[in-house]
């Protein structure tokens, strides 16, 4: 198969992940986005590592699945914490910081 | 057949190893009920033995790990530069409701750890270590500003940072994917030579997305408009002494990893970037000078004063010369001693005020206590670029690189932002020192009522300490940074040394 197809699809899941992080309202759900994104970046790494038939980018590969599952806990982990506070677990509610 | 033992140069790769080691004994003294108040103690020891590495491995100039780091000025400079707010961090947080609710171990543990992401990024040389250490710089920072978990804003502030930090690594990541398909390396020089030798390369759309989507990525890392919305909320939100480090030490460590990725990296690619940086730099100077003329928490308005300043700090990379290197660094360092300063004045006022940063809250602070109004006057007088100090030097310095590199347009956008800046840098001088005394009481009661909700049952708070101006962890960092404002905006040449130390480990590659 052609590595368009490759670069295609993770562009689709880049923006499809973007796209949650902008208009989906719930913590848990925008943390599934990032990890969309993130592993729209490392798929791309391993279509173009398979392309020029290098290993740098699969190493690289391997440590960005480790990176995204350290945010998530991280981000599930204030997630609890807010929950326990009883505040509202939806980003449009977080109300005391305004942009 | 042979075995040959990877060579390991233990020297240049001191200090990576000394914070390491120090996380882990600060982590480990947490299970110790005797050793664990020795934290700030143990934490303090471990960034002075990691600045003693930097300091010895000053004239280093040399790959690490096959490549993939590389310590020469511009890490040992930049690096140095984060240590020292780590430990004014530390001093700032003894006795802080962020520390003592979190524990006083773990919170040290993540400023550690965050602050060993960024020894490392400065000496990234290579996409994994880039990504790896930008990851471990953030994370912590992102569980650091959920740590004051009594505070509804601490929590939200948290999660904020870590979802628009995420989005920015994301992005960052996909961009670097980019760079990897068009050069077909991973190590910074060898994508140097992967686009040159590339057949068309240098302007292939693949190329250039990637290259914009890593400017994303940093941008939204040093809060560079418009990637800047979160900077803010976050510094209001996030415990004082955390955005302190974070407003810091976070801009040293990626403005490193900016200047070598781009200058080593992509300085094949200059003339295409170097048009989008400075946009990003002009936005940025407009955007947060005039965001901070409205507010009035002393914290968002440093948020804000942030984005200008890196506005200000990104116009030296658009230069593309050693010159612009120079005068951002310097910057830098002028820009830790001036932040310090304002952050450490902002830690003592909201201990003693029941933890509003309102700029009401500083009225007749010049007549009653003139030792806090001293170093928050000097901060802001610098901050706007005034002589004779170390923010006049460096912004000085920065529109000569620009000029000298016919980027005169935007050196006036600096001395536009420059004029801007003193609208809301001169009111806080002014409601220190103008304000009457009597003021400050019915100043102090409108803050008591406008304060943010707390756990009920929080009426007499554990935390607040109205002897907190005569604290020598809490005045020292405020006094010492003042004086460092002041003596490097008199004699500013040990800082230019220091910044050209920075700026001569990349002349290699730039002019």
């Amino acid at each position: 198969m052609d590595i368009e197809w490759y670069l295609v699809l993770s562009a689709l899941l880049f923006a499809t992940g973007f796209l949650g992080v902008m208009i989906r309202r719930n913590p848990v759900v925008i943390l599934l986005c990032l990890e969309l994104m993130l592993s729209a970046g490392a798929l791309a790494l391993l279509a173009f590592s398979r392309m020029l038939g290098n290993q740098d980018a699969q190493v690289f590969v391997l440590i960005v699945l480790v990176v995204a599952a350290c945010e998530v806990v991280v981000g599930l982990g204030l997630v609890v914490a807010m929950y326990r506070r009883r505040l509202p677990l939806d980003v449009d509610e977080v109300k005391e910081l305004k942009g | 057949m042979s075995f040959d033992a990877p060579t390991i140069d233990y020297a240049g790769l001191s200090p990576v190893i000394a914070l390491t080691v120090g996380l882990v004994v600060i982590v480990l003294a947490a299970v110790f009920d005797s050793v664990r108040r020795f934290g700030p103690a143990l934490a303090l020891l471990t960034y002075a033995v990691t600045a003693g590495c930097l300091i010895w491995q000053w004239n280093a100039n040399l790959d690490l790990v096959s490549g993939s780091l590389r310590i020469d000025g511009l890490a040992v400079t930049l690096s140095l530069l984060a240590v020292i707010a780590a430990a004014v961090a530390v001093l700032l947080a003894i006795g802080d409701p962020s520390e003592t609710q979190a524990g006083r171990s773990d919170w040290l543990a993540l400023l550690t750890g965050s602050l060993l992401g960024m020894v490392i990024l400065a000496q990234a040389t290579s996409m994994l270590t880039f990504f790896v250490g930008l990851e471990l710089l953030s994370i912590p920072l992102y569980a650091l500003c959920g740590t004051n978990l009594r505070r509804r804003e601490s929590l939200e502030s948290g999660l904020k940072y870590l979802i628009v930090g995420s989005v920015g690594s994301a992005t960052l990541l996909y961009g670097l994917a980019m760079i990897y398909g068009a050069s077909g390396a991973t190590g910074f020089q060898a994508i140097s030579d992967g686009l040159q030798a590339g057949d068309g390369m240098l302007s292939d759309s693949l190329t250039l997305v990637g290259v914009g989507m890593v400017a994303v990525g940093l941008a939204f890392k040093v809060s560079i408009a418009p990637f800047h919305q979160w900077t803010p909320d976050v510094y209001q939100g996030a415990p004082t002494p955390v955005t302190a480090f974070m407003a810091v030490a976070t801009k040293a460590a990626a403005f490193a990893v900016f200047i070598r990725f781009f200058l080593v990296a992509l300085g094949p690619l200059a003339d295409q970037w170097d048009v989008m940086l400075a946009a990003l730099a002009a936005l940025s100077i407009v955007v947060g000078n005039v965001g901070a003329l409205a507010q009035t928490s002393l914290k968002r308005m440093l948020g804000y004063s942030g984005v200008a300043q890196a506005g200000y700090m990104l116009a030296g990379i658009v230069t593309a010369t050693q010159a612009g290197v120079d005068a951002l660094v310097f910057y830098l360092a002028a820009y830790v001693a001036m932040n310090v300063a304002a952050f450490a004045v902002v830690v003592i006022r909201e201990r003693q005020n029941g933890f509003s940063d309102d700029i009401s809250t500083l009225r007749g602070l010049g007549r009653e206590k003139p030792l806090l109004a001293w170093p928050l006057t000097i901060a802001m007088l610098a901050l706007a670029g005034l002589p004779p100090t170390a923010g006049f030097i460096g912004k000085l310095y920065l529109i000569e690189a620009l000029v000298d590199d016919d980027w005169t347009w935007l050196a006036v956008m600096i001395a536009i932002g420059t004029m801007i800046s003193l609208g809301y840098y001169l009111r806080v001088v002014a409601t220190l020192w103008m304000s009457p005394a009597g003021q400050a009481e019915a100043g102090a009661e409108i803050d008591t009522a406008s304060l943010p909700p707390q756990i009920a049952g929080a009426q007499a708070d554990p935390f607040e300490d109205s002897r907190a101006d005569r604290r020598w962890y809490l005045v020292a960092p405020a006094l010492i940074a003042t004086a460092a404002a002041l003596f490097f905006g008199v004699i500013p040449q040990p800082l230019v040394d220091f910044a050209q130390h920075a700026g001569d480990a990349l002349s290699v590659w730039i002019s």
